[in-house]
């Protein structure tokens, strides 16, 4: 029998109406709309379909969604603000953590949680917390780096460097795309 | 500013970390219904009967497909042989074929009709080996042998027509009898590589549906849009141009999605339902539709007392499972280089494509070389062993070099391979001959291991590329190559901003639809940068010699003395003199309208003759090497990978971060492989078909030292001298982890894959095994 419930969902309220068996990670991509997390297993070890709930990372294939009612959901779709990436978004990008991009979203919450609750975690901490969250494309290595450039704030180097790059090609093109700069 | 060798950031960056980035499975259809499959509980069964009256019947349900839907025409496909039915017709071959399959509303409607569909099987006897299925007395699979019209390498395979044997291959120089008599110590032994899984996290999913005029339209997480857009409109008897495959961002591949697997009994269901269908395999499902090929390889060497090899036999077979997809090209392609990357005169190579009762197999990264490396580069450290040399001194003698012939005919080009040896084994701080000395007794016994590899890509095969130039200088390259996670949007987008002399931001590149974009044979064999790259070089070329051309005219200068550069064509060495692309598109046409045009095939030549397994193999060779150094504690049988190294030869990098991502993946693929993975059977039945059963390496197997090098030796071919290289790094993992726990042990030698704790347990207990054992000639 559906019943009518409200979804709190990266600070944002959705009226569902589901049945009490819908899966959260259901409820997520089919009933709010968001896909960004994604199937992977289906049985709470590939860490794909991770989300934040309350504070604790869970899997969404694992999880009712009558269950989060009243709770507060996080996922991939509600990191980045007002346009601005996310430290780990941005991360993942500049390292290179990520190749298909298929496990990125889960990756991502994975670390955000830990972070979360650990802002200095080792090596060996990220290796752990992050191993149930399967990759098959990167080997880790990249994700790695990537979790650890935020936790020891390396994320922004380089990014002046990129600012410049990008200045110049604003310039380039907005100057010089409909006017002559042949001397005569 | 050239960005040939920059680590550009990837275009997809900002939509795969937001969760933007859309995948076949994320895409919404008005009135789709969902397809679930019956699938077959026997490995070897004559269907008697099928009926699916009740299901039919059942309220929700759209439509249910068994054979009676199929014509003898549209009934079977297969990429080289047309052996695969869109669900079985008369028997079924493998536990987990499908019988029949459902559309309905809802995934749990299409499930509840399932059951209700009544089949009869007559259980056959099944063939589950290879070895046995090759021998006389075993039930045969397929009867026939219909030829797939789809590849360009029809006319390259040896067709066998006995029992399960469907292919041969075979090649050779010299005479290998001879050989063997002139030397000194003559090695012969047997590897075994299992069933592995590909593990892509995103399984195998397609929607498909058919409009009113008669075109399918087919979204697909496929690594081959246009060859399955070929083989779809045969199989459904359409012109290619109603037939259209899209495919958004594909949650990895390596191999698995090769080929048709979903589409064509989507398509059919859609067609009858009248509905679109969407199916999204479980993980369950995806094992069953495809895994590597488990081979057996027999391999028989003959050296000198100094380490040169004289002659070389090897037999390798391929258990292809129960339907050919391109087992008949991955057979082959493992027996071409099945004698390695050495200089050996007398050489016998043979490798067979063989039929089993198991599921399908395909394209699974190193498509047929890693099973033959793990036996030649195993065997190599066994024969050094047993003639004290150092086995790295040993591979040294023997490598192939530049303008070196391959046992194929191919004359090698650009052989950065000793390179690669000297600099893998140099990073695990090789001490040459010190290596090979006893371990002090202990539970926890060190090792290292190095080893090699040789690997063709498809050839010949064909890419094309359309690139168009906007009247603001931007580009937009149609590329129908698939974005399964290796940058192909960027690196391609690297490539032609160098051509144009516009920033690689400027350079817009397309994912695959065919309606707009041209043919490209697939997105398989680490051919992309190489094939497609040359075919988006040329497009480039063709617009950058208008813009010439105009430019020229304008500046009143010769073409020849102009060059492209930050979206400006400029007097070479006087930048004052240039002018916009936007102004070179005024003076053509009038304003700021119109397009620019270039449209290249690159087409690599070649492929052997299967009478003599001789021609052009390769369009380039993939060369690389592995070492490793692991901690075996030889109580538990645990095998710690503590460093590995790989060394690839690029030929030159376009994106060096992505080829180390690319390298990265295929060490740790392999580490799984030679510790862990193997998809176990019970009397057929596949029984370890989920990642808790099977699962794949975590961040925590990650070794201590995990290091990609890259070697690059420019190819004569490649675009900007690149190779391919997504593959390479895979194949010398295992026999190098294998070599290293070898060389831990003593020279104990475990010849089955993968290494697990039981094994080493057992071959610890027994000593020393049959290493370097010598049939002839012992001094």
């Amino acid at each position: 029998m559906k019943r009518e419930m409200v979804l709190n969902v990266n600070g944002e309220e959705h009226d569902v109406e589901i049945e009490p068996n819908r899966l959260l990670l259901e409820a997520l991509r089919e009933d709010v709309g968001l896909t960004g997390t994604k199937e992977g297993c289906s049985i709470g070890v590939c860490g794909a379909c991770s989300v934040i709930v309350d504070g604790r990372l869970v899997s969404a294939c694992l999880t009712l969604a009558a269950a989060c009612e009243g709770k507060k959901i996080e996922t991939i779709e509600g990191l980045a603000r007002d346009g601005e990436l996310h430290p780990l978004q941005r991360a993942f990008v500049q390292f290179g953590g990520f190749q298909c991009g298929i496990c990125t979203p889960g990756q991502i919450m994975a670390a955000k949680a830990l972070l979360d609750h650990n802002p200095n975690p080792t090596t060996d901490q990220v290796k752990e917390w992050m191993s149930a969250n399967l990759c098959r494309c990167t080997g880790y290595y990249k994700i790695l780096e990537s979790v650890m450039a935020v936790v020891e704030g390396k994320v922004d180097e380089g990014r002046r460097d990129e600012a410049v790059r990008q200045a110049r090609i604003q310039s380039l093109y907005q100057s010089d795309t409909y006017k002559s700069n042949a001397s005569d | 500013m050239s960005t040939i060798g920059e680590n550009a950031s990837r275009v997809d960056g900002p939509a795969k970390v937001t969760g933007a980035a859309q995948y076949t499975g994320d895409l919404e259809f008005p009135g789709l219904v969902h397809v679930k499959a019956l699938r077959s509980v026997h490995p070897h069964a004559r269907l008697v009967s099928v009926d699916a009256r009740a299901a039919e019947a059942l309220p929700g349900v759209a439509a249910v497909l068994t054979r009676a839907d199929l014509s003898p025409q549209n009934s079977h496909f297969g990429p080289v042989v047309k052996d695969q039915p869109i669900v079985a017709v008369d028997r079924v071959r493998y536990a987990g074929e499908v019988v029949a399959a459902v559309a309905a509303e809802e995934p749990d409607v299409a499930e509840e009709a399932l059951d209700l569909i009544q089949v009869e099987y007559e259980p056959l006897e099944p063939v589950l080996d290879p070895i046995e299925a090759m021998s006389p007395g075993a039930p045969v699979l397929h009867e026939s042998r219909v030829q797939s019209e789809s590849r360009l390498d029809k006319g390259h395979y040896r067709y066998e027509d006995r029992g399960n044997v469907l292919t041969s291959y075979s090649v050779g120089r010299g005479d290998v009898d001879e050989g063997f008599v002139a030397s000194d110590l003559v090695f012969e032994d047997t590897y075994t590589t299992p069933k592995i899984q590909h593990g892509h996290l995103e399984p195998h999913v397609v929607a498909a549906s058919w409009d009113a005029t008669g075109k399918l339209t087919v979204h697909s997480a496929t690594q081959n849009p246009s060859s399955i857009r070929v083989q779809l409109a045969e199989l459904f008897e359409l012109p290619q141009s109603m037939v259209r495959v899209v495919v958004p961002y594909v949650g990895g591949g390596y191999g698995g999605k090769v080929h048709l697997r979903l589409e064509p009994l989507a398509a059919a269901l859609a067609r009858k339902a009248r509905r679109p269908v969407q199916w999204k395999l479980t993980r369950e499902e995806v094992f069953l539709t495809g895994h590597c090929h488990a081979a057996v390889v027999r391999i028989k060497t003959g050296v000198k007392r100094d380490g040169t090899i004289l002659a070389r036999q090897v037999e390798a077979v391929y258990d292809t499972g129960a339907y050919a997809l391109t087992g008949p090209s991955t057979s082959r392609n493992g027996g071409e280089v099945s004698g390695g990357p050495y200089r050996i005169p007398h050489q016998r190579l043979t490798s067979y494509c063989v039929y089993t009762n198991t599921p399908p197999t395909g394209p699974y990264r190193g498509f047929g070389v890693p099973q033959v490396c793990w036996a030649y580069e195993a065997q190599m450290d066994d024969m050094a062993r047993r003639l004290e040399m150092d086995p790295l001194e040993m591979r040294l003698r023997n490598l192939v070099h530049d303008g070196d012939v391959f046992v194929t005919g191919d004359t090698l080009e650009a052989v950065g391979l000793e390179d690669c040896l000297r600099a893998a084994a140099e990073a695990v701080e090789w001490r040459g001959g010190a290596e090979q000395a006893p371990r002090a007794a202990g539970p926890l016994v060190r090792g290292k291991g190095v080893a090699v590899m040789i690997k063709t890509t498809m050839t010949p095969s064909h890419s094309s590329a359309g690139l168009r130039l906007n009247a603001d200088g931007s580009a937009t390259l149609l590329s129908g190559s698939v974005d399964i996670g290796q940058g192909v949007q960027t690196t391609l987008a690297q490539m032609v901003s160098e051509v144009l002399g516009i920033p690689r931001e400027r350079v817009s590149v397309t994912l695959p639809d065919t309606d707009v974009t041209p043919f490209d044979q697939s997105t398989s064999s680490s051919r992309t940068v190489f094939s497609m790259g040359n075919a988006a070089v040329a497009a480039a070329r063709q617009v950058a010699d208008q813009l010439l051309e105009i430019g020229a005219g304008e500046l009143e200068a010769d073409p020849a003395d102009l060059e492209l550069r930050d979206g400006h064509v400029q007097v070479a060495g006087v930048p004052e003199r240039r002018l916009a692309f936007g102004d070179l598109f005024r003076a053509r046409f009038g304003g700021a309208v119109g397009s620019l045009f270039g449209n290249a095939g690159f087409q690599s030549r070649g492929g052997v003759d299967p009478a003599t397994g001789k021609g052009k193999a390769s369009a380039f060779f993939f060369l690389s090497a592995c070492a490793a150094e692991v901690e075996v504690d030889t109580e538990t049988g645990k095998v710690r990978v503590v460093r590995l190294v790989t060394a690839v030869d690029a030929g030159k990098a376009i994106n060096p971060r992505q080829c180390h991502l690319q390298n990265q993946g295929s060490m740790l693929m392999s580490l799984g492989s030679s510790l862990f993975e193997e998809m176990v059977f019970d009397n057929g039945q596949p029984i370890n078909c989920t990642f808790l059963s099977y699962l794949p390496p975590s961040m925590q197997d990650h070794p201590e030292t995990f290091t990609s090098l890259l070697v690059e030796h420019p190819h004569p071919d490649g675009p900007f001298g690149a190779k391919g290289m997504g593959e390479a790094a895979l194949g010398p993992v295992e026999p190098a982890i294998g070599n290293a726990v070898a060389n831990a042990l003593g020279g104990s030698r475990l010849k089955d894959l993968p290494l697990r704790p039981e094994r080493v347990v057992e071959v610890v207990r027994g000593g020393a095994t049959d290493w370097g054992r010598s049939l002839q000639g012992l001094p």
